[in-house]
């Protein structure tokens, strides 16, 4: 037998040997994986009527002895109490929490510094559902670990708006480069008017222009109507980007006196602004911008017509009056199309657009 | 004379050989890092509730753009499973393409649709529209009819230019998504939105899975002998395949059964070719190379989600039909985008996924169809070492097999959608007969393609479908 034919025979058994081992093992694991599926289900269910029975009787003593006899089955324990965190509230809720710190307390304080991130993660969560807020502390120190961990810590940290959590979330914002300076728009906007003295502080630091831009977008998310003189001084800003910003974040406050800011917004010679502005100012229901708003309808560009017209929808009669005029003129086509599908959709859609 | 065809045939089938080497080395590779994948996503997933931050007003709105035609018997429960996805903001713009059935009838009739005077922009070029219909029970939903473009391409540029949000999903209208699909999608344009310009997920086969109320319900292997085969394919090419480029950030085909994309990005490309063959391909290649040109830094993700569900054709001519248009697509997408074969500027585009796909998948059906070809010459001359070659047929299918082996590991390790182990025996003896017959039409209609595309054919081929209202009645 010449060479090649040894080194493709012996190739051959090898790769069959390989194969039949992987189907075994996959025939094999799925078979462990079910009877761990079953095993698990029927802890699941055992633990589950436990904790069932320990919130209908709210006897704290059998909490702990529920806690107790599922101590070797941290996983299924854990599986369980999130789902019913979740759903319970009031007394039954506190026995949950007596159950946590019976069980779990301990193997979480010590998956804090678990090398796997899951380990890591999943104790987050549990601090988030079951801890006392005197215990946050401990998650101060996930704020050096991976982007994932670090921003979840964050998010944990925010369902407790102490002076303290709050600025270590602002300084952690004010570090952080690239896409995650986006994500703490979402950890900061769930906490409300409580940072409006952090926001009023950090919009006077020389931030970057993404993070300024998203401050200023804060401010009109959350409505923080008394951070109005703190924002508007930025719609004179060179970046764009920062303008679009101002004259969303007015459009969403809703204040009155912005009526000449927005109307200077709306003269901008970028189209993003001016629709954007255009639209903020259709949001503060103004007779007086008519006039304005009237004029951008017959914009050159598109979406400066599109929020125009919609702008007049929202003015009421008056507006929709401008609105028939302009669909019944032809001097402009396209502001007279904009202004028939804006009347249309008032007709079929009752303003849905 | 004789030296000369012997020196040939030694230089040809040592390419073969080396073919063969580095074809299989590659999927090996992918699978190694599909797992690595799969492990990080479940990791991170497992204790992370993403619906807490999506829900959220900094995550931007979606245009979900699914054009049809001659849908008339799944159109209604595509657009009803559309509706029903959980997402903050979104709009479904259904593209009627001059149907010649009674698709825009069954819509108008389910939906209550109303013709208005919607007025859009026409950035990308498509064939007029026709009308413009919204439905007041649903007022996230419009429908474009537009006169046959004869493309998807240009159905899907009409759904481009009346889309009015930033992010745009584009979806087959025979396909069928989870409810979760666009938050888990949207995930990459969340952490990274500056670079991230498009992504896409694992596309599941439905054939022999019940369906109720627009969602995949309960997953089994259907009886179709050629649906099975190409359930092996999918679980290849994507949890193998895909997953493992997206780890090497060599992503350069998004599936046209569910994409997402950022439109202004997609708009300054000129939007979809309307001469592509495969309009996916093609959009993802030419958005990177106009990247790469302007040396914009991008990123293009791939979820190791299940989120999308189609249906695989079940007879052998519209099996045909199918993978002769996705070769003549990758052929068209690649030689329109030639510019960045080994081109350093496109990074590992340019220097590893476009070599990849244009030697391994364009020219692969060539080298295989040239190794059979030599068989078949030697056998008749009377010269072949049997043996050996006996040996290496065997070899050539035991790795296909263990390639798909694996792959079914991964999906075990993943979604593990196929609850019974009756299942999973049945994808596995079919990972070894996959490879004879099976196999070797699939190439013979690749090589076809090249026929088609020289000869410059550009038309879809309908496919038969069952549709998903009759796939389920049959199932009851």
């Amino acid at each position: 037998m010449s060479l090649p034919i040894i080194v493709a025979a012996y190739s051959l058994l090898f790769l069959l040997f390989f194969s039949l081992s992987l189907f075994l093992f996959i025939v094999v694991r799925r078979i462990i994986v079910d009877y761990q599926t079953k095993t698990f289900e029927k802890h699941y269910r055992d633990i589950e009527k436990s904790i069932l029975e320990v919130v209908s009787s709210l006897r704290p003593e059998l909490a702990k002895e529920v806690a107790q006899k599922y101590r070797a089955h941290p996983d299924i324990l854990v599986k369980v109490l999130m789902e019913y965190a979740n759903i319970i509230t009031g007394q039954a809720r506190e026995l949950l929490q007596v159950i946590f710190n019976q069980g779990l307390r301990d193997k979480c304080l010590k998956d804090l510094s678990s090398k796997r991130m899951v380990k890591r993660l999943r104790v987050i969560r549990l601090f988030v559902l079951f801890s006392n807020p005197s215990e946050y502390s401990y998650l101060l120190g996930l704020l050096q670990d991976k982007p994932m961990v670090k921003l979840t810590a964050l998010s944990a940290l925010a369902r407790v708006p102490t002076p303290e959590t709050l600025s270590y979330i602002f300084q952690a914002f004010e570090q952080d480069q690239g896409p995650l300076a986006r994500l703490y728009f979402n950890i900061m906007f769930g906490l409300g008017n409580r940072i409006e003295f952090l926001i009023r502080q950090y919009l006077k630091k020389p931030l970057l222009e993404e993070k300024l831009g998203l401050l200023i977008e804060l401010v009109g998310a959350i409505r923080l109507r008394p951070l109005y003189e703190d924002i508007v001084v930025f719609a004179g800003h060179p970046d764009k980007e920062i303008r679009i910003s101002v004259a969303r974040a007015l459009g969403r406050l809703l204040i009155p006196e912005s009526v000449p800011a927005l109307a200077a917004l709306c003269a901008d010679q970028a189209w993003e602004v001016k629709a954007q502005a255009v639209k903020g100012l259709g949001n503060l229901k103004n007779p007086e911008t008519l006039g304005l708003i009237t004029e951008a309808l017959f914009s050159p560009s598109w979406h400066v017509r599109l929020n125009a017209g919609h702008a007049l929808a929202s003015l009421g009669e008056e507006g929709i009056k401008r609105l028939k005029e302009v669909a019944l003129q032809n001097m402009d086509r396209y502001a007279r199309d904009m202004a028939n599908m804006v009347l249309d959709d008032l007709v079929y859609l009752g303003g849905a657009a | 004379m004789v030296e000369i065809l012997k020196t040939a045939f030694t230089i040809i089938s040592s390419a073969i050989l080396l073919y063969f080497f580095l074809i299989n080395a590659f999927y090996l590779l992918f699978i190694v890092l599909s797992l690595f994948g799969i492990f990080h996503y479940r990791n991170i997933t497992t204790y992370l509730s993403f619906k807490d931050i999506f829900q959220l007003p900094l995550v931007k709105p979606i245009s979900v753009i699914a054009p049809a035609y001659n849908e008339e018997n799944a159109i209604i429960s595509s657009v009803k499973s559309l509706l029903s996805l959980e997402y903050p903001l979104y709009e479904v713009v259904v593209v009627n393409d001059g149907s010649t059935d009674s698709t825009l009838e069954k819509l108008t009739e389910c939906f209550h649709l109303l013709k208005t005077s919607r007025v859009f922009r026409k950035v990308v070029d498509s064939k007029p529209v026709r009308g413009i219909y919204t439905s007041r029970e649903y007022p996230n939903l419009i429908v474009v009819d537009k006169i046959n473009g004869g493309s998807k391409a240009d159905a899907l540029n009409a759904g481009l230019n009346i889309s009015k949000y930033p992010l745009f999903c584009a979806v087959d209208c025979d396909s069928l998504l989870e409810k979760d699909a666009l938050l888990k999608v949207v995930r990459p344009f969340l952490e990274d939105p500056e670079r991230t310009v498009a992504a896409g997920g694992i596309i599941r086969l439905s054939n022999g899975c019940s369906i109720t109320g627009g969602q995949v319900t309960h997953v089994e292997l259907p009886r179709n002998f050629l649906a099975r085969f190409q359930i092996i394919e999918y679980l290849r090419a994507f949890l193998g395949g895909r997953i493992g480029m997206g780890m090497m950030k060599s992503i350069l085909i998004i599936s046209g059964a569910f994409g997402l994309f950022r439109k202004d990005i997609a708009l300054e490309c000129g939007g979809y070719r309307t001469a592509a063959i495969g309009e996916d391909m093609d959009l993802v290649v030419r958005m990177r190379k106009f990247l790469y040109d302007k040396k914009v830094p991008h990123q293009v993700r791939f979820i190791p989600d299940p989120i999308c569900w189609t249906e695989a054709p079940e007879s052998l001519a519209s099996l045909a039909k199918q993978r002769n248009r996705w070769h003549r697509g990758l052929i068209d997408a690649l030689v329109h985008s030639r510019t960045m074969f080994l081109n350093p500027r496109c990074g590992i585009i340019g220097m590893f996924a476009f070599p990849f796909y244009a030697v391994f998948e364009m020219l692969g059906p060539l080298t295989e169809i040239i190794g059979y070809i030599m068989f078949a010459t030697l056998l008749i001359m009377g010269k072949i070492n049997y043996p050996f070659a006996l040996i290496f047929f065997l070899l050539a299918i035991v790795m296909g097999s263990l390639i798909s082996l694996l792959a079914i590991l991964l999906e075990e390790y993943s979604a593990r959608n196929y609850t019974r182990l009756r299942d999973i025996i049945i994808l596995s003896l079919f990972s070894l007969l996959e490879n004879v017959l099976f196999r070797q039409y699939l190439t013979f209609v690749r090589v076809k393609a090249y026929y088609d595309y020289f000869k410059g054919k550009k038309a879809w081929g309908a496919i038969d479908k069952k549709g998903f209202a009759q796939a389920r009645q049959q199932l009851k």
